[in-house]
């Protein structure tokens, strides 16, 4: 079993390959398919001067002018992953395109006719809380403490001033302990672990090797899973899927309808959107050692 | 008044009252509470029996104006039954214990307060709440009957209460609430054993277990505490002596 688990893992590290530099989702790239999704805290980047410029007022007006849009969007980060298995994940976008028109989309709309708002989003606060222990244990295997610990309080003060996490009161101003966004795509990214290919898995939608142990850890992980017998978790997984597509419909059709190939649009956002989170969190690890090297740096002094 | 408070025979009944006066938001809003009661009871058919309790609950209220609140509970209790299994027949013999005890089974409990102020620090106020268990007790006793070994299992069901006080309160510095008041109470239970046993007061035939008294007293204190939460401790007092303590979050 050992040696049938750890076979699993070393496939999913040599398909998602180690992080190249310090952006792990810079690997192999695909360049002609991909449409830009901008992320916006990233496009402010100004553009590279040179030494020898010489002051052309054609040039400046250039410059300065509204040409100067189009050439900070030509200088905004493209984000790209490698897609050996399009035919594949092409067929499954189609499917979960239908799933989600035909099915999900439908029921989730008759579910929001007759389901308030604020019911709704306590059923999502309280699936969220029992997102717990993926959280949790990410901080700890991300040497995360204070993660740790703001979510072992969040859980505590939610399951039980929550009314068993429908309400969120550990989010209030007074207690301000926010929910971790972290889960173990971003520990294995965390570790040196690449991104690896994107595949489209049915039902589950864009992910990666990488990402896909995520989508394990969270069904291992997951108190619900081990309700028995098996309808009762599925038919809660149904619930909270129904719940949280209630609350974003519009969202999706907004991509597809502005994007010339929605397949690809959507690979890019979900590339971009996974590679935020890891900024988001190197920033937080990196403000965090900064803050510990001044400490340091106070308690010597003294 | 005094009577009222210390009056005989009456014992506490299910879960707290807490302060009068509502922690919710004047404007209105959500609180709530998780707490953990002993309760100690004496109810009687023929004979008289003192049932005790452990309860862990959670509760969830709304308030507004500082005048009213709707709150509900849900929670688990534990019961004994003092000498529940006593025989008064010296040819039955008990080998098991002589007590009647279950553990965790669920209850809810649904109550409404309004509040009075009569000044700033002065207020009086009502409530109304009822309990019910929402499965029945059930423990097992064996022994001997004129030599021959039997075993049989008590029944203990539909157990509810349903409660009524007045009380008055005080608001001290920090916002702590001081209060206590007197208020009346029926309790009642269903219970019958699944054999006759000569010498056990319990038979096959469903008997009703009501509350000895009608009347006792409680007092307690609401305390302020950080970041929205708060701390309630209660006792009622009649001839036993019952407590809780709770700790409520205000949104």
């Amino acid at each position: 079993m050992k040696s049938y688990l750890l076979s699993i893992f070393l496939f999913i590290f040599l398909a998602a390959g180690p992080v190249y530099g310090s952006d792990p989702i810079a690997a192999p790239v695909k360049t002609e398919a991909s449409q830009a999704v901008v992320v916006a805290d990233e496009v402010s980047e100004p553009a590279a001067e040179t030494a020898d410029t010489t002051v052309d007022p054609f040039e400046e007006e250039y410059h300065n002018g509204e040409y100067a849009d189009n050439n900070a969007v030509a200088k905004e980060e493209k984000v790209e992953i490698a897609d050996p298995l399009e035919p594949f994940n092409r067929a499954m976008f189609q499917f979960n395109d239908k799933l989600y028109f035909w099915m999900l989309k439908p029921v989730a709309q008759g579910y929001k006719e007759v389901v308030p708002e604020p019911a709704r989003i306590s059923v999502r606060n309280f699936f969220t809380n029992l997102g717990f222990p993926i959280r949790f244990l990410s901080c700890l295997l991300q040497a995360d403490l204070s993660g740790a610990a703001t979510e072992a309080g969040r859980f505590g003060v939610n399951t039980i001033w929550g009314i068993g996490g429908l309400m969120d009161p550990a989010s209030s101003k007074e207690l301000d302990l926010k929910m971790q966004d972290t889960d173990l795509g971003l520990t294995l990214a965390s570790y040196g672990v690449g991104h690896g290919f994107y595949i489209v898995w049915p039902f589950l939608g864009p992910s990666s090797p990488r990402d896909t142990i995520d989508l394990a850890g969270r069904y291992f992980l997951n108190p619900l899973s081990y309700i028995t017998p098996w309808y009762y978790p599925t038919g809660t997984k149904v619930v909270e899927v129904v719940n949280r597509t209630s609350l974003s419909i519009g969202d999706y059709e907004s991509l597809k309808e502005a994007a010339i190939d929605p397949y690809v649009a959507m690979r890019d956002a979900y590339i971009q959107y996974r590679k935020k989170k890891i900024k988001r969190k190197n920033n937080k690890a990196g403000a965090a050692g900064v803050q510990l090297e001044q400490n340091l740096a106070k308690s010597g002094a003294n | 008044m005094l009577l009222i408070f210390t009056g005989s025979g009456a014992a506490s009944a299910s879960g707290p009252f807490g302060p009068p006066q509502t922690i919710s938001r004047e404007a209105g809003g959500l609180n709530t509470a998780i707490g953990y009661s002993y309760q100690e009871d004496r109810f009687e058919d023929n004979a008289q029996y003192v049932f005790r309790q452990n309860q862990i609950y959670s509760q969830a209220s709304y308030g507004a104006q500082n005048r009213w609140e709707i709150y509900g509970r849900i929670g688990v209790s534990d019961l004994t039954i003092s000498d529940a299994f006593a025989s008064n027949n010296s040819s039955t013999i008990i080998s098991s214990d002589r007590d009647f005890t279950e553990h965790w089974k669920f209850f809810g409990t649904l109550g409404a307060k309004g509040f009075l102020p009569v000044n700033k620090i002065v207020g009086v106020g009502a409530f109304l709440q009822g309990s019910y268990y929402f499965e029945h007790f059930q423990c097992e006793v064996a022994g001997t009957e004129a030599g021959a070994p039997f075993t049989a299992d008590l029944k203990v069901r539909d157990l509810w209460d349903v409660n009524f006080g007045i009380g008055f309160q005080v608001t001290a510095p920090y916002d702590i609430k001081i209060y206590a008041g007197p208020y009346i109470y029926y309790s009642e239970a269903k219970a019958n054993l699944s054999a006759d046993i000569a010498g056990l007061a319990f038979g096959t035939q469903k008997i009703s277990l009501e509350n000895k008294a009608i009347a006792g007293g409680f007092a307690g204190v609401d305390v302020p505490l950080a970041k929205g939460f708060h701390l309630n401790i209660e006792g009622r007092y009649s001839e036993r002596f019952s407590c809780s303590a709770a700790i409520g979050y205000r949104y």
